[in-house]
């Protein structure tokens, strides 16, 4: 299913972002819709996709060596999720599964980082995005790590 | 005229234990004479021949005849506490320090943080915010717990969800096979609220480490340092600013709080200790 610009406008990940650039985003983006269970990707999948969830609830975890799946959070609608697309070697950290059905806007990693290339402040404005996504679960993964060692 | 005996607890007769998790337990008390308080504001809660210790009561601040007080088993007062039955009398002196001042809330959003046990303030404000609703924009309530088992007053998130102007959002660190809702920690439901962050004021209550990761995203999405509101309960004694056991820099946690701003806080050393 096709994404327009104004799809994107609604999204509060693509604030900031000129028309232009959206209709940049929107003609390398596509809809994708999930069952119940369904998993997006796997931990150590190669990664070609970057996604933002527009409806339902996804679920994202790690793996442990005898293959019981480990809850760490779960992804809201408007969240940008698969940053590991955007970066070498473009393997995932964890798994996502939806929790409920959902749809997603999924974008080509390859194609979002030439337009990065290209454009430097289509590139700064997606790059900060990133990092602020990046940061708040590095933060989050802290808080976890504080609330078990004082256990 | 004599002055009333500030050292000196009133009787209140326990009518009801509720449980809320394993180690959490709600005292529904009877005052023998009318207890108000302001939400937000702590009593010393005593056990005769045992001791007292400090609690924010859980209940609504418009009720002077019965009184909440929600009991986490963590030393000796608390856990004779917990074996107690109904019908026996306990003893309330207080109420002391400064709670919120929900007064210079109208016209605003209000965003809760909770974890843990730190919902048991927080049930009392809630339901001094229901009472001044007409004049609040929105009240959003984000909770979380370690495990669904450890989250408190369960029924209370149904009820706010049905109340105009309400929203409550719990998550938990580790799910059970029938939990529904977000996992993670309280922070990460930051990501799913509306909230406008110029027309609002933040409370933050609960253990340290979450109070500490709250109040940073709090800052980072954009909040005031004198429009969070901390609610800092540690080590309260006498309750009077008399024994010092509370200090925390150059305040007395006991009188001049429980409730600060982070403003006022920010340059206390160990705050999140």
């Amino acid at each position: 299913m096709k994404v327009t610009a104004d799809d994107l406008k609604k999204i509060r990940f693509f604030d900031n972002y000129t028309d232009k650039q959206l209709d940049t985003i929107a003609a390398i983006s596509s809809i994708k819709e999930f069952k119940v269970k369904d998993i997006l990707f796997e931990q150590y999948d190669e990664l070609v996709d970057v996604y933002v969830l527009l409806e339902g609830s996804l679920s994202l975890g790690i793996s442990l060596a005898n293959d019981k799946r480990i809850h760490l959070g779960t992804i809201e609608e408007g969240q940008f999720f698969s940053w590991s697309a955007v970066f070498k070697p473009y393997i995932s950290t964890a798994w996502v599964m939806t929790v409920t059905p959902a749809k997603v806007i999924s974008i080509d990693a390859k194609k979002l980082n030439q337009e990065i290339e290209k454009d430097c402040d289509f590139g700064f404005k997606t790059m900060s995005k990133i990092a602020q996504t990046i940061s708040q679960r590095l933060s989050d993964t802290r808080f976890q790590l504080m609330n078990q060692l004082t256990l | 005229m004599k002055s009333k005996n500030i050292y000196k607890p009133i009787k209140a007769k326990l009518t009801e234990v509720i449980d809320e998790s394993p180690p959490i337990k709600t005292f529904v008390l009877i005052p023998e004479e009318e207890f108000a308080f302001k939400t937000g504001q702590f009593i010393e809660l005593s056990v005769d021949g045992i001791g007292e210790a400090p609690f924010t009561p859980s209940s609504s601040p418009h009720v002077t005849d019965k009184l909440e007080v929600t009991v986490m088993k963590t030393g000796y007062v608390t856990e004779i506490m917990h074996k107690l039955n109904p019908g026996v009398f306990m003893g309330i002196r207080g109420p002391y320090g400064r709670g919120y001042p929900v007064e210079t809330f109208f016209g605003k959003e209000v965003l809760i943080l909770g974890g843990g046990c730190g919902l048991a303030p927080i049930r009392s404000l809630l339901y001094a915010l229901e009472h001044i609703k007409d004049h609040l924009e929105k009240v959003i309530l984000c909770y979380g717990s370690k495990t669904p088992t450890d989250c408190v007053y369960k029924p209370l998130f149904n009820r706010l969800n049905n109340t105009d102007k309400f929203e409550a959002y719990r998550t938990v660190d580790k799910p059970d096979e029938e939990w529904s809702e977000s996992v993670g920690v309280v922070t990460s439901l930051l990501n799913k609220i509306k909230v406008n962050i110029a027309n609002s004021v933040a409370v933050v209550c609960g253990p340290p480490i979450m109070m500490k990761f709250g109040t940073i995203r709090l800052l980072e999405m954009g909040y005031k340092e004198d429009l969070i509101y901390l609610s800092m309960e540690k080590n309260m004694s006498c309750g009077l600013g008399k024994c010092g056991h509370c200090m925390m820099g150059e305040y007395f946690v006991c009188k001049d709080g429980p409730v600060f701003t982070y403003n006022e806080l920010k340059n206390t050393p160990d705050i999140w200790k």
